[in-house]
C-alpha cells in the first residue's frame, strides 16, 4: 500500500495526500522490520485493506443516500490493535541441540483510518468479531545453528526482537516461582523483558541472553509448546499436513472437527509420542530412544560425516543392499510370500556386515547412512503405528528434526506406517514441522489473538530470503531491499545453483515402498531438495471466505493443478518467455532509472530461482495450482518495489477506450433489449481479448486500434459459442413471451482487465443491469496485478464514463463514487435521481485469479445481498473459479486466449468463447 | 571364538563330537548368520565324554522297539553360515546326512532327503545336493520355529524362565494354558509370531533390527571377530559415555512430568553427536553396550507392544541374539516391563536358538517321534549343559 502510494502517477490528489500521512507514519518504522524490510512493509498484504479505493476516501459523502439496508449499530469493527505507538513484535525461541528455531511477529502498519463509507453502504457488519484485537501481522520463521548463537542474537538485535517482548512486574508470584532460583538471584531488579523460549537450550542459553540482550527467558514446557504448535498449525493453515509416499507428496486438509485425536511424533535425538486430545490435552504415550540422535551418532562414527545435513546427503547416494540383509538374500532371491515379504524386504538392517570380510572402510559411507536411515526411520515408524492402533488413532503427525523435510526418511516412515497397518494408517508431516516448538512457545504469550485466527484469514507469502533462510541457512538475514539485490546478484556469479532450472527427478524417486535403493542418485537432487519453504505468515483478520460459495470446504480455486508436473512445465515454459517483457514493462513504469533496471535483474533472478525451485520439488510451497504461481509473480515484482509495471500501459488503454464508449453506448441504446443483451455479452467477450497477460493477445495490439480490434472481435463472436448458455440466461433477463422475470436484486461483477476490457466490456454490461434496477458492485483487485484493473482506478474510469452517461452518473453518484468530479455537470435529472447504486469493493488480493476462500471484509459484505455473480476473464473464470459452484446465479464470460487451455478445458481452440451460466437451482 | 561345533557348550574344548552309532534323523535350520543342526544319534554308541562337551545333546529313551530311533541322543550343533563348508565336512564326516530318512534304505541313485528350514535351505540347496548328495526337503520357516516352541514348552521341563536383574527364574507352564503366546523368534532379523495352538499361528509383526544388525554394526564399529566376543565385550562396557540419558538432556533432572528418570536412555549414541571424539576414542566394550541395550530394548519395546495388541500375556523370546546371553535378556526383560507397566513379562527358552531347527526335525513326524520324545526326555533329561551359558 505504501508503495503505491508514492506513485506520484497513480492520479487523484486527495488519495494521494490522504495515503501519505500515512506512508510518513509507516516511513518511520522502517528499519526495524523483517528480512523483507522495506519493501515488506509496502508490498502489504492485500487483504488488510491497505487500498482504500476512491469512495473511501469521502467522509463527506451524504449517507442518506445509502439505498442499502444493514446493520449500522456493528459497523465500524476494530481490528487492528488501535494503539499505533505501541508497536509489538513478539518473539519466542525454541533452542535445541543443533538448531534455533526463531517465531517472530511484526505488526501490519495502521489500517485503522479506513473509511467506512462503501461498510455502512453495503451493510458490512462485523458483528461476529471477538471483542479482542485480532493483530494483523506477520509471523516469520527463522532458524540458526545452535553453534552460531551468536548470529541469532545480532539477528534479534538488529531487528530489536526483544524490545517487543511482553514485559513483566519481576515480582509476579507466578512468574518467580517459575524461575531457577539461582538464576532468579541474578535478576537486575529493572530488568523485566521476558522472552519465551523451550527447548533444553533455553536453560543452557538463558545467561547469555541475559547478558547480551538482556532478556530473561521464560521456559515453557516443551511438549507443551509442541503441541500447542501443532494444534495451531493444523487448524489455522489450509495445506499444512501433507502424505509422503514413494517421492510424491500430498497435501492433506484436515477438517478441525475431526482433528483429534491423533498422535504426534516428535522426532528429535530421542523419539516422544504423544497422543493429542484436544487443546492443552495430551498426554505421552510412547517414545523410543532410537531416534535422529541415534542416526546422527551412529552414523558420525560410522562414516565420518561433519554434520547431520551431510549424513542425509550421504544416505541419497546410498545403497542400502550392500549392508542390510534382505529377504531375498535369505531366500536366495526369492520373496517369503507366505508372510508376505517381498524379497527386496529388508530382514536383518546391518546385516551383511556380519557374513563379509570386509571392514567398515571396505563400506562406502553413503550405503552405510543409507542403511541407518531405512533401519531408524522403518523402526519410528512401526513403533509409532503400533501406538496409534492401542490407541485407536488414524492419523499420526510426524515431526522434529529428524524428518527435516528430507524425502527418504518421509517415505521410509510411510512405508512402515503403511506396511504394518495395511494402508490403514497414514503417516503424514506438517511443512512448519521445525517450528512446532517455538510456535508452541509463541501461542503461550497471552492475548496474541491467534487461537482464533482461521484458515482464511492467513496468507503465506515467500519473498526471497526467506525460501533460503526458512528451508536452510544461507548467510546473515537480509537487512533491506539493497541487501536482498546483492544477494540475488551474488547468486547469479555462484553459477547455476540456484536459478538455473534443476532436471526433475522422475517420478516415485525413492522407488517400490520405501524399501527400494533411491532411484534419484547423482547430484540431482540435493538434500534438502525436498525440504518445504516456510514463508512468512500474514495474518489478515480482515479476509473472509466468500460467503456465497456454494460449499466452501470442498472448494477448490484451480482448475488447473499444478502437481501435475507436464502441466508446471507448460506454465513453467510460458512464464519463462514472458519475464523479460516482464521486466521491461516492470523497468519502464519505473521510469528506466538504473535502480530500476537493478531491480528488475533482481526480480528475474528471484522469479526465475523460485521456478527453479518448484520445478525441482513442486510442492516445495505448499500445494500449488496456476493462481498461486501467478500470485507468486505478482508477490515477487512487489518485493522488489515494483508496484505496477503496467500502470503506463492500463492508462493509456483506459484512456483510448473512454474515447470510443460513448459511440458503443449509443450504438447500443438504438438496439432492442434482446440483441442488446447479445450484443452486451459478446461485447465482454470480445473486449476480453484485451489482456496483456495473454501472449497471444500482445502480438494483436501491434495491428490494429482499440476499437477495430474490439469491433473485428466482436463481429467475430459466432454463436453457438463453445461454451454457450447464453439463452439460458437471456430467458432469466428478458423471460419468454409476457413473463417478464424480476430484475437480480444485486450482481457482483468480477471485472479482469483495465482497458477495452473493462471499458467497452464491463461497464456496458454493468450500465444494463443498472438500467434494469439490478445493483451493481464492480469487484475489482485490491492490488496491481499485470494490466488487470484495481479498485483504486476504477472510481475514475467510471467517473469518466458518466461523463456521457446519465444512467452510470446516477448510479455512481448513489454508490458514492462520485462527488466532485460532477460538480460541473449539473442537469434536470438530477434531484429526482433515484437510481440503484453502482458500486466499486476490492476483492482482497492482487493476482490475476481469484481464490474465493480469502476475500475482502467489503466483499464478503456485498455479497451478502447480490444474487448474481459475474465473473469475466479467464484469471478469475477459467483458471480459478470454472468449477465453482454459487449459493446464487452465476455467469462466467472468457475468451480463452490460450490454446493449451482451451483444449484441456473445453475441448476447443484458441479465441474460443465461454459463456457459462448456472442458474440456481 | 568360534562358533563351531565344540565351542558351543564349554568353552576350551575344542574336539569334535564324532558319534558313532547310528544317526537316524538330521534336520537342518540354515539361517542367515547360522546354521544349527539337530540330529539324533542311539543312545549306545554315544561317547558319553566326547559327546557332552562337544554339543548338547538329549538323551532318548524309548522301550518302543517300533521305531529305529528308540534310544539315544539328540544333539544341537552350529555352524556360522560363513563357513558353511565346515557344516558340510562335518556332516560328511560324521556322516550325518546318510541317517536321513525318507530314503534311508533306497537305491544310491535315490537322494537322500534330509529336513531343513531356513533361508539357507533355498539358498544352499544346490550346494548340499553338489557336496553331500543329499535333497533338502524344505520345512516352513515358521512352521518349525512355532513346532519347535511348542515342542520345547510341552515336551522339557523347565524349558522357559523369566530373567531379571540377573535373576533366573524357571517358570513351569501349564499346557494347557500355553497359548495363545506371542513367540518373538530374534535370529538375523526379528518374527513375531502370535500362536495359537499346534501348526496354528500368525506372523503378526517383525523388526528388521535384530541380531544381524547386533553383529553386523557391532562389528563395523569395534573389529570384533565374532558375536560372542561383541557380546563379551558388551558386558564390560558402560553405555552412558555414549547414549544421550534423559538426565544429559535435563541437566541431571529427571523428566518426572512424562515419568522418565534421568538414567532412560533419551537417544541411543546420542552423545556420540556432540562430541568431537572419533570412532577410535570409544572403548569397543561401550559401543558393544549401547548397541546390544538399543536393540534389546527396540525388539522389547515393539514386542510388548504387539503382545498388547492380542491380548497376550506370554512373551517367549527365542533366537540366536539370545544366545543365553544374561544382559540381552535382562535389557530385554526390562523393556517389557518397563513399557508393561510391569504388566507383561519376558520369558526366554532354554534351547532358543534351536527352534526352527527342531522344528524341523519333527516334521519327520512320520516316525512319531512327537510322541515319542514327549513322553521320553522327561525321563531322562539333559545329559549335557545346554547351549551358552545358561
Amino acid at each position: 500500500m505504501a508503495g503505491l502510494t508514492e506513485d506520484p502517477e497513480l492520479g487523484i490528489n486527495d488519495i494521494k495526500e490522504e495515503t501519505e500521512r500515512n506512508n510518513k507514519r509507516i516511513d518511520k518504522k522502517v528499519g526495524v522490520v523483517a528480512e523483507e524490510s522495506v519493501q515488506g512493509e509496502r508490498e502489504m498484504a492485500p487483504p488488510a485493506g491497505g487500498l482504500i479505493h476512491r469512495s473511501g476516501s469521502r467522509p463527506q459523502l451524504d449517507l442518506s443516500k445509502a439505498a442499502i439496508q444493514g446493520n449500522f449499530e456493528e459497523r465500524n469493527p476494530t481490528i487492528l490493535l488501535p494503539n499505533q505507538s505501541d508497536d509489538i513484535s513478539h518473539l519466542a525461541l525454541d533452542i535445541g541441540g543443533s538448531l534455533i528455531k526463531l517465531v517472530y511477529f511484526s505488526r501490519h502498519e495502521d489500517q485503522s483510518i479506513r473509511k467506512k463509507t462503501v461498510k455502512e453502504r453495503l451493510g458490512i457488519s462485523n458483528g461476529n468479531r471477538r471483542s479482542y484485537p485480532i493483530l494483523g501481522g506477520r509471523l516469520h520463521f527463522v532458524k540458526f545453528e545452535t553453534s552460531k548463537i551468536n548470529d541469532c542474537l545480532d539477528f534479534i538485535y538488529s531487528k530489536q526482537l526483544h524490545r517487543g517482548g511482553i514485559s513483566k512486574h519481576p515480582f509476579n508470584l507466578d512468574w518467580v516461582q517459575r524461575m531457577d532460583a539461582r538464576w532468579h538471584s541474578e535478576l537486575p531488579a529493572n530488568e523485566n523483558t521476558v522472552i519465551k523460549a523451550t527447548g533444553g537450550g533455553a536453560y543452557k542459553f538463558a545467561d547469555l541472553f541475559k547478558e547480551r540482550l538482556g532478556v530473561s527467558l521464560d521456559k515453557e514446557d516443551e511438549m507443551n509448546c509442541l503441541v500447542a504448535g501443532a494444534n495451531f498449525l493444523l487448524k489455522a493453515i489450509r495445506h499444512e499436513a501433507f502424505t509422503h509416499m514413494e517421492g510424491h507428496k500430498e497435501f492433506v486438509q484436515i477438517d478441525h472437527n475431526e482433528l483429534f485425536p491423533y498422535l504426534l511424533v516428535n522426532v528429535g535425538s530421542g523419539v516422544s509420542m504423544i497422543k493429542v486430545d484436544g487443546d492443552g490435552k495430551f498426554q505421552r504415550v510412547s517414545g523410543t530412544n532410537v531416534g535422529g540422535g541415534t542416526y546422527w551418532g551412529l552414523g558420525r562414527l560410522l562414516t565420518k560425516c561433519k554434520s547431520f545435513d551431510d549424513l542425509l546427503e550421504l544416505s541419497q547416494r546410498g545403497n542400502n543392499r550392500t549392508i542390510d540383509m534382505l529377504v531375498g538374500d535369505i531366500y536366495g532371491g526369492m520373496d517369503y510370500s507366505k508372510i508376505g515379504l517381498s524379497a527386496s524386504t529388508i530382514a536383518s538392517s546391518f546385516g551383511k556386515a556380519i557374513s563379509d570380510n570386509k571392514e567398515l572402510e571396505d563400506y562406502r559411507p553413503e550405503d552405510i547412512s543409507l542403511s541407518l536411515l531405512r533401519m531408524i526411520s522403518y523402526n519410528i515408524g512401526q513403533i509409532s503405528y503400533l501406538n496409534a492402533l492401542l490407541f485407536g488413532i488414524k492419523r499420526i503427525f510426524f515431526g522434529g528434526f529428524f524428518i527435516r523435510g528430507h524425502a527418504y526418511t518421509m517415505d521410509t516412515i510411510s512405508f512402515a506406517v503403511h506396511f504394518w497397518s495395511k494402508g490403514e494408517a497414514q503417516a503424514m508431516f506438517l511443512r512448519h514441522e521445525g517450528f512446532l516448538g517455538a510456535l508452541g512457545a509463541f501461542m503461550s504469550y497471552e492475548k496474541h489473538g491467534l487461537d482464533d485466527l482461521m484458515a482464511h484469514q492467513l496468507v503465506e507469502r515467500f519473498p526471497m530470503g526467506a525460501p533460503y533462510t526458512g528451508g536452510k541457512i544461507h548467510g546473515p538475514p537480509l537487512g533491506d531491499l539493497n541487501e536482498k539485490i546483492s544477494w540475488m546478484e551474488k547468486f547469479l556469479q555462484k553459477g547455476t545453483e540456484i536459478t538455473a532450472p534443476v532436471p526433475m527427478a522422475p517420478p516415485g524417486t525413492t522407488g517400490l515402498g520405501g524399501f527400494e535403493v533411491p532411484s534419484s542418485k547423482g547430484g540431482t537432487l540435493r538434500s534438502d531438495a525436498s525440504a518445504l519453504n516456510v514463508g512468512v505468515l500474514h495474518l489478515v483478520p480482515s479476509l473472509e471466505v466468500f460467503p456465497l460459495l456454494a460449499d466452501p470446504k470442498t472448494y477448490e480455486p484451480n482448475t488447473i493443478d499444478l502437481s501435475d508436473h507436464s502441466e508446471f512445465e507448460y506454465w513453467f515454459t510460458v512464464l519463462s518467455e514472458h519475464l523479460q517483457d516482464l521486466v521491461d514493462k516492470a523497468v519502464a513504469s519505473e521510469g528506466g532509472t538504473d535502480d530500476a533496471k537493478r531491480r528488475g535483474d533482481a526480480f528475474a533472478r528471484a522469479f526465475s530461482a523460485h521456478l527453479a525451485r518448484l520445478l525441482e520439488e513442486p510442492a516445495a510451497y505448499g500445494k500449488l495450482g496456476l493462481a498461486n504461481l501467478l500470485e507468486l509473480r505478482e508477490e515477487c515484482l512487489r518485493e522488489f518495489q515494483f508496484v505496477d509495471a503496467y500502470r503506463s500501459i492500463k492508462q493509456r488503454e483506459n484512456e483510448a477506450s473512454l474515447a470510443v464508449l460513448p459511440d458503443l453506448l449509443i450504438e447500443l441504446d438504438s438496439m432492442s433489449e434482446e440483441t442488446r443483451l447479445l450484443t452486451l455479452i459478446e461485447g465482454v467477450l470480445a473486449a476480453n481479448i484485451f489482456d496483456w497477460g495473454a501472449r497471444a493477445c500482445v502480438d494483436l495490439y501491434h495491428k490494429g486500434t482499440i476499437i477495430e480490434i474490439y469491433r473485428m472481435s466482436r463481429n467475430k463472436m459466432q454463436r453457438p459459442w463453445r461454451v454457450d448458455d447464453f439463452d439460458v440466461f437471456k430467458e432469466r433477463m428478458l423471460g419468454s413471451g409476457d413473463k417478464k422475470p424480476p430484475p437480480h436484486r444485486r450482481a457482483l461483477l468480477f471485472v479482469d482487465n483495465a482497458g477495452a476490457d473493462v471499458v467497452l466490456g464491463m461497464l456496458p454490461l454493468a450500465r444494463e443491469l443498472l438500467r434494469r434496477g439490478t445493483e451493481v458492485v464492480l469487484v475489482a483487485n485490491s492490488l496491481p496485478a499485470l494490466n488487470d484493473v484495481t479498485a483504486m482506478e476504477l472510481p475514475e474510469i467510471v467517473a469518466e464514463a458518466a461523463k456521457h452517461c446519465d444512467i452510470l452518473r446516477r448510479a455512481a453518484e448513489a454508490g458514492g463514487l462520485l462527488v466532485d468530479a460532477m460538480i460541473n455537470t449539473l442537469d434536470g435529472y438530477k434531484e429526482n435521481s433515484s437510481s440503484v447504486p453502482l458500486m466499486v469493493v476490492e476483492n482482497g488480493c492482487g493476482s490475476p485469479c481469484i481464490d474465493l476462500r480469502q476475500v475482502s471484509s467489503e466483499l464478503a459484505a456485498a455479497a451478502k445481498d447480490a444474487d448474481l455473480i459475474i465473473l469475466e476473464g479467464m484469471g478469475r473464470a477459467l483458471h480459478t473459479n470454472f468449477n465453482g459452484r454459487f449459493k446464487c446465479d452465476a455467469l462466467k464470460l472468457a475468451m480463452v486466449k490460450n490454446q493449451r487451455l482451451a483444449e484441456k478445458l473445453i475441448n476447443g481452440n484458441i479465441y474460443d468463447c465461454v459463456c457459462r451460466y448456472e442458474p440456481l437451482r | 571364538m568360534d562358533l563351531g561345533v565344540g565351542e558351543v557348550g564349554t568353552p576350551g574344548n575344542s574336539k569334535p563330537h564324532q558319534p558313532s552309532g547310528q544317526i537316524s534323523h538330521l534336520a537342518l535350520d540354515i539361517g542367515g548368520s547360522l546354521i544349527k543342526l539337530v540330529y539324533f544319534s542311539t543312545y549306545d554308541d554315544v561317547d558319553d565324554e566326547t559327546g557332552r562337551s562337544a554339543t548338547e545333546s538329549l538323551s532318548v529313551y524309548n522301550g518302543n522297539k517300533k521305531y529305529p530311533a528308540l534310544k539315544g541322543r539328540l544333539h544341537f550343533a552350529k555352524f556360522e553360515t560363513t563357513k558353511i563348508n565346515d557344516c558340510l565336512e562335518f556332516i560328511q564326516k560324521n556322516q550325518l546326512h546318510l541317517g536321513g530318512c525318507q530314503h534311508l534304505q533306497s537305491s544310491p541313485i535315490d537322494k537322500t532327503v534330509i529336513k531343513a528350514t531356513g533361508g539357507g535351505a533355498y539358498k544352499y540347496a544346490d550346494l548340499f545336493e553338489e557336496k553331500l548328495g543329499i535333497c533338502l526337503d524344505k520345512e516352513d520357516e515358521m512352521d518349525c520355529l512355532v513346532a519347535g516352541a511348542n515342542f520345547l514348552l510341552k515336551g522339557i521341563h523347565q524349558e522357559a524362565f523369566t530373567y531379571m536383574d540377573g535373576q533366573k527364574e524357571f517358570v513351569q507352564i501349564d499346557h494347557n494354558d500355553l497359548y495363545p503366546y506371542l513367540l518373538v523368534n530374534i535370529g538375523s532379523g526379528v518374527s513375531m509370531l502370535k500362536v495359537d495352538g499346534d501348526g496354528k499361528f500368525e506372523r503378526v509383526s517383525g523388526t528388521n533390527v535384530g541380531g544381524g544388525t547386533f553383529w553386523g554394526l557391532g562389528r563395523l564399529l569395534t573389529n570384533s571377530k565374532s558375536f560372542d566376543e561383541l557380546l563379551e565385550l558388551s558386558h564390560k562396557g558402560n553405555n552412558r559415555v555414549i547414549d544421550m540419558l534423559v538426565g544429559d538432556i535435563y541437566g541431571g533432572m529427571d523428566y518426572s512430568k512424562i515419568g522418565l528418570s534421568s538414567t532412560t536412555i533419551a537417544s541411543s549414541f546420542g552423545k556420540a553427536i556432540s562430541d568431537s571424539k572419533e570412532l577410535a576414542d570409544y572403548r569397543p566394550e561401550d559401543i558393544a553396550r549401547s548397541l546390544l541395550r538399543m536393540i534389546s530394548n527396540n525388539i522389547g519395546q515393539i514386542s510388548y507392544l504387539n503382545a498388547l495388541r492380542f491380548g497376550l500375556k506370554r512373551i517367549f523370546f527365542g533366537g540366536f541374539f539370545i544366545r543365553g546371553h544374561a544382559y540381552t535378556m535382562d535389557t530385554i526383560a526390562v523393556a517389557v516391563h518397563f513399557w508393561s507397566k510391569g504388566e507383561a513379562k519376558a520369558m526366554f527358552l532354554r534351547h532358543e536358538g534351536f527352534l526352527g531347527a527342531s522344528g524341523a526335525f519333527r516334521s519327520y513326524g512320520k516316525r512319531g517321534l512327537d510322541d515319542l520324545m514327549l513322553q521320553l526326555i522327561q525321563q531322562f533329561p539333559f545329559t549335557a549343559s545346554p547351549a551358552g551359558d545358561i
